[in-house]
């Protein structure tokens, strides 16, 4: 038992030194800090703001007004920044693996995928946030959010899955780069479709689109079903009353197929030049 | 004139040869595309006409604004950002050419090559999976290339102005975001500005940006006639010419600033 809580403790230790470091690189460079600022706000803040305004002008969207709307974005940046922050590196595996840059993580007597996640903590994600959390608590406001204990880890049940969910297809997705060997950028792409299925309430897109986001890739748990959950709005598509905990459940079960799937993708591994 | 030509025609030969970008954009603006077309037609479920606009319109208007957005692409700003980090800069500014000039045949070549690759394949989709987008009027063919080829121009100096920060700040891939994030979403390019509320209306439409999507895209879906088309050309002008002074006297100063930085 000791030796399990004691490499527990260990990851801990090595995970705190290396947000200390991601820290320090990130205060290397003030300017760059301020344009991430600026950017990351503007995108989502003035995003959200014209999307409100066409909403308002008629009144509602599938059923959703502008202020459960705004809980639904809110919590879909909030979760994008989330997985930005810890999973952001799934977008670049190809890069990775081209330069042969495994080959330090596999000599060193840590899991690999823990390393090529936390070694490179992107602390520019928390810029994210800011912007998730103004929409989100203006949506709160609008919709009357009640603030209990157990609503508020609703939320925290509701972020954990849907960051994993998220990350869980980056690793997926970054992890194919083991047998194509490409260093093809799809990260933009990742972006606008998980931005553009998550922000927006799914019911808008045909149903073929519903089906595939619901039961292929999980995409419409992200967001969709826990908050329409959360708020009591129905849609024809699936009834559930748990979605939140499937949420959570299907999170996890992502993270772990993704896991598999890396450890299979790695053992394909060949390093570059000798 | 025949040496711009010549950087023009080896650009168009340069941008057939990549072919990963190509297909990146298109699948882009497809997604981009048709998401917003179902955003339109939910919000249209239960309303035939919103601010004189029917969902047949605004399905026209979201295919074309992906065309626009082919034409009025840049690379000027990066390519500045990337010689000034590099230093190539200083060896730019010493050939016997026009530096901006180049740029400008460069981004040329760029569109036309950008023509054939993009333009029809996202016409194409649109047709098949939102709709034809069929012009309003056929009088107003005129008028809308004339709107469009002034926010090509337009949308050129914003950049190549923009594309000058780089002289001073160094790191200019943050600001390059902020950039197109404020042109993608003020210019009426997925949500148009009659939307918006009367006063933020009026601030933005003192801004070039609407001159960029906006005027030629009412155009095109005949929003836009009689004196207020007479008054978007007008003020399309009006930024071409101011634009085009401060591009000069920028460049003239910017300019200058390099040679003392390189010694």
């Amino acid at each position: 038992m000791k030796g399990i809580a004691g490499t527990i403790f260990h990851y801990i230790d090595v995970t705190f030194v290396n947000i200390r470091m991601a820290l320090l690189r990130v205060v290397e460079y003030p300017s760059n800090i301020i344009g991430w600022l600026l950017s990351n706000p503007v995108q989502f803040l003035v995003g959200f703001a014209t999307i409100q305004f066409a909403v308002s002008e008629f009144g509602d969207i599938n059923g959703w007004n502008y202020g459960q709307l705004a809980f639904l974005y809110g919590l879909a940046v909030l979760s994008h920044a989330l997985s930005m922050i810890f999973f952001v590196q799934g977008w670049f595996m190809g890069n990775y693996v081209i330069h042969g840059e495994f080959d330090r993580y596999l000599t060193r007597p840590m899991s690999v995928l823990y390393q090529f996640f936390f070694t490179n903590i992107n602390i520019i994600g928390v810029t994210d946030l800011i912007p998730g959390l103004c929409v989100f608590l203006y949506g709160c406001h609008k919709v009357g959010f009640h603030w209990s204990i157990g609503n508020v880890f609703m939320i925290f049940v509701l972020l954990t899955g849907a960051t994993l969910i998220r990350g869980g297809i980056y690793i997926i997705l970054g992890t194919t780069t083991f047998w194509t060997r490409s260093n093809n950028d799809f990260a933009q792409y990742t972006q606008e479709i998980f931005d553009k299925t998550t922000m927006y309430p799914l019911s808008m897109y045909p149903e073929g689109v519903q089906f595939v986001l619901t039961y292929l890739i999980p995409i419409g748990w992200v967001t969709f079903y826990p908050v329409s959950n959360m708020l009591g709005l129905s849609n024809d598509y699936l009834q559930t009353s748990a979605a939140v905990w499937l949420t959570l459940l299907i999170g996890i079960l992502v993270m772990v197929l993704a896991a598999l799937f890396f450890r299979l993708g790695l053992r394909n591994y060949e390093s570059a030049g000798n | 004139m025949k040496i711009y030509s010549y950087v023009c025609k080896m650009q168009i030969l340069r941008s057939m040869t990549y072919k990963f970008n190509v297909y990146g954009n298109i699948i882009m603006q497809t997604i981009i595309m048709l998401t917003t077309s179902f955003f339109w037609k939910a919000l249209y479920q239960n309303a035939e006409t919103v601010q004189g606009v029917e969902i047949g319109s605004m399905l026209t208007y979201t295919v074309i604004s992906s065309c626009i957005s082919v034409i009025l692409t840049t690379n000027v700003e990066q390519r500045i950002t990337r010689s000034v980090e590099k230093g190539t800069i200083a060896v730019d500014l010493m050939r016997p050419v026009n530096i901006f000039a180049v740029f400008f045949a460069e981004d040329l070549g760029n569109v036309v090559a950008l023509l054939f690759q993009n333009l029809l394949p996202i016409i194409f989709i649109g047709c098949i999976f939102i709709q034809v987008p069929l012009l309003a009027s056929g009088a107003s063919v005129l008028m809308f290339l004339i709107s469009l080829c002034l926010a090509f121009f337009i949308n050129w100096l914003l950049a190549a102005i923009f594309g000058m920060w780089a002289f001073t700040a160094i790191n200019m891939h943050a600001l390059l975001q902020v950039k197109r994030h404020l042109i993608r979403l003020l210019s009426g390019s997925m949500i148009p500005l009659w939307f918006f509320p009367e006063w933020l209306r009026i601030v933005l439409e003192a801004f070039p940006f609407v001159y960029l999507y906006q005027l030629p895209l009412s155009i095109y879906i005949g929003k836009c006639d009689g004196m207020s088309l007479i008054r978007g050309i007008t003020i399309q002008l009006v930024w071409l010419a101011v634009l085009s002074f401060i591009f000069y006297i920028l460049q003239k100063r910017a300019a200058r600033k390099v040679m003392i930085q390189g010694g």
